[in-house]
């Protein structure tokens, strides 16, 4: 298992340059920059700010520099507040790891439960019900479920406020808890999807699961009904789970665009829209291999975690 | 008295003949019996004929969608704007009906355009022998580690705003596919082609194992012969099934973009523009958000019930 995992960490470092290397490429190929505005700049001026960020270099140059900073963990500047792209990756990362653990959780947990709760009902009121919310959750993308949650909470019911204002989320990682509710609606919003996923997969497992005669043996045993669930099924049930919290995380990176957009949350994924609207390329480029990384990490630990639960996986 | 004797059945007459059905029959008629599967295939049938008359004009649409109506500014819904205005009096049926045509046409065409990528790729793949198939999977792998929308986004910023004509801001233009709308086809298409190309890989290979392909080149077939009469005819289901639920989320994919501003620029409208534009007036006028939510969601649990009936109709294993 050892060996597997650095094997496996190692691969990494060629999808790190494989992205970072096509993203390049398509950048490059973009037309206009991030210098384009509606008053043109004069052309010294224009040639300056080239000068200074490197751009006026050939191509093959700025490539071999961009490898080579991406090498030592240099994300290079933003072309439009001078930054360090890492420097503002690390400062949004404390935001959107907080809604993104919220959402996990929120997700997993619910979902488990009620995948669970439809599956020792089958066909009962708890079935449909839970069915009924799998269904809508894949109707209800973060894009439609988001302004819906705003309207009928904080418009129609005004329990929380319509943006994340405040900074709320950043006063979190310093102890200051007062403005939690804001994190209620971007955690629905963003996770509902993902929840709907596993109920159904957790609903599907189970039933697969609870058919098994070793379930039946545990009841012919006389244990207990908890024992039976909890020891028996739930840990069997549990395998199918982990093969979709891959797609989950890919799933959160991307809505994180979508809600903290709706939301007015400062985290990545609002500063990669930022960026993108605004053609500042090196911080569209930090993005982009920061997500690969992060979820070529969390793919690896979804497969390790499946030779943790399942002892017949062998690594 | 003469008994008359009984008289020998006449099975030439066709009582006891069925009906014959081929396989598309068959699928056809386990389709039909499904009864959620049938509405939603209904409704999504219903929406589309409605969209594209709208775009025709009268009778279903009184309002142009581009026009404003300064004398009725976020008005309810009423006899003359049947879902109400918007911010600048627009029409919302007009607007709604808009950005209906433009998701479904945007989600049929992308997935047509995924077909064609598809299944040459994933035959190129499945016959070429092991060159092809490993830059294939090298692809397959690296779209397994780059969230879909962000690779979207990025194509899009690439296309986005050149010259070009016909998909570019440039002359000519298609009439009804504008640059947008075909920049938009194209950068979700050169995303979304890695699962149909897997799938038909997949197919592929499973099939080429099949006594009947083995049959077919005993008897001589060509090698272009057993492709095309024998093993693509097989992957079809799996294909139908595949751009089912490829169209939702193609549309999924553009209402995204357009949510947070990277999708159609105005004066074009989808719904997910309609839903971004509509989340600004939550306050002032919710109703504007309203119906393009709902029909997205309307759309969404359609495909999803039409995709789930036709994967249980076309899959041989299910059948009883």
């Amino acid at each position: 298992m050892f060996a597997y995992t650095i094997r496996r960490v190692l691969a990494i470092i060629p999808l790190v340059v494989a992205v970072a290397t096509i993203t390049f490429l398509l950048m490059n190929a973009v037309e206009g920059g991030p210098f384009d505005s509606d008053r043109p700049l004069s052309e010294a001026t224009r040639k300056n700010l080239e000068k200074k960020y490197g751009l006026d270099d050939p191509f093959a140059v700025r490539y071999v520099k961009y490898i080579w900073n991406l090498a030592h963990g240099d994300l290079g500047v933003s072309l439009t507040n001078d930054r360090e792209v890492r420097t503002i990756i690390t400062e949004r990362m404390q935001v959107s790891i907080q809604l993104g653990l919220a959402t996990f959780l929120f997700a997993t947990t619910v979902g488990l439960t009620l995948g669970s709760l439809a599956a020792l009902n089958q066909n009962g009121a708890g079935d449909y019900a839970g069915v009924f919310v799998a269904t809508a959750g894949a109707a209800l993308p973060s894009f439609v479920l988001a302004p819906i949650l705003q309207i009928i909470f904080s418009v129609k019911l005004g329990w929380f406020t319509v943006l994340a204002s405040d900074y709320g989320f950043t006063q979190w990682f310093r102890g200051d808890f007062s403005n939690w509710q804001q994190i209620i609606l971007p955690t629905l919003s963003l996770g509902f999807l993902s929840m709907a996923f596993v109920a159904r997969i957790t609903r599907a497992a189970m039933l697969e699961v609870l058919r098994q005669d070793y379930i039946r043996t545990a009841w012919a045993k006389g244990m207990r009904q908890r024992q039976v669930l909890l020891r028996h099924a739930a840990k069997n049930a549990l395998i199918p789970v982990l093969t979709i919290l891959g797609p989950i995380f890919a799933g959160l990176v991307v809505g994180s665009f979508i809600v903290e957009t709706a939301f007015g949350i400062p985290g990545v994924g609002q500063l990669f829209v930022r960026s993108v609207l605004i053609r500042d390329y090196e911080v569209i480029m930090g993005v982009t291999v920061f997500f690969t990384v992060v979820i070529a990490v969390m793919n690896l630990v979804v497969d390790l975690l499946y030779a943790v639960v399942d002892p017949r996986i062998r690594l | 008295m003469a008994q008359a004797a009984a008289e020998p059945y006449d099975f030439t007459k066709q009582t006891m003949h069925t009906k014959e059905r081929g396989l598309w029959g068959q699928a056809f008629q386990r389709l039909a019996r499904n009864r959620l599967a049938l509405a939603s295939g209904i409704v999504l049938v219903v929406i589309a004929v409605l969209a594209v008359l709208s775009e025709l004009g009268t009778p279903v649409q009184h309002h142009d969608p581009a026009v404003p109506d300064f004398q009725s500014i976020k008005s309810g819904p009423s006899s003359t704007y049947w879902l109400g205005t918007d911010g600048l009096g627009r029409d919302l049926w007009a607007r709604l009906m808009q950005g209906t045509l433009f998701s479904l046409k945007l989600g049929v065409f992308t997935q047509l355009f995924v077909l064609v990528i598809g299944i040459s790729v994933g035959m190129g793949a499945a016959l070429g022998g092991k060159r092809g198939d490993g830059v294939l999977m090298w692809f397959t792998d690296l779209a397994y580690a780059f969230p879909d929308l962000l690779a979207i986004i990025l194509m899009r910023q690439v296309l986005f705003g050149r010259g070009w004509p016909i998909v570019g801001d440039g002359n000519p233009q298609i009439p009804g596919f504008g640059g947008v709308f075909l920049v938009t086809v194209i950068a979700i298409g050169l995303v979304a082609w890695v699962t149909v190309a897997r799938l038909v890989r997949g197919q592929m290979l499973q099939i080429k194992q099949q006594d009947y392909v083995l049959a077919a080149q005993a008897t001589g077939a060509s090698p272009w012969r057993v492709v095309r009469y024998h093993m693509l005819p097989n992957t079809l289901s799996a294909i139908i099934v595949a751009t089912t639920f490829g169209i939702p989320l193609a549309i999924f994919a553009e209402a995204a973009l357009s949510f947070i501003g990277l999708g159609v620029p105005p004066p074009d409208a989808s719904l997910g523009s309609l839903i971004g534009s509509g989340q600004g007036n939550i306050q002032t006028n919710s109703i504007e958000l309203i119906w393009p939510a709902a029909m997205v969601a309307i759309l969404m649990l359609c495909f999803t019930f039409l995709g789930d009936g036709l994967r249980d109709a076309l899959d041989p294993r299910t059948r009883k």
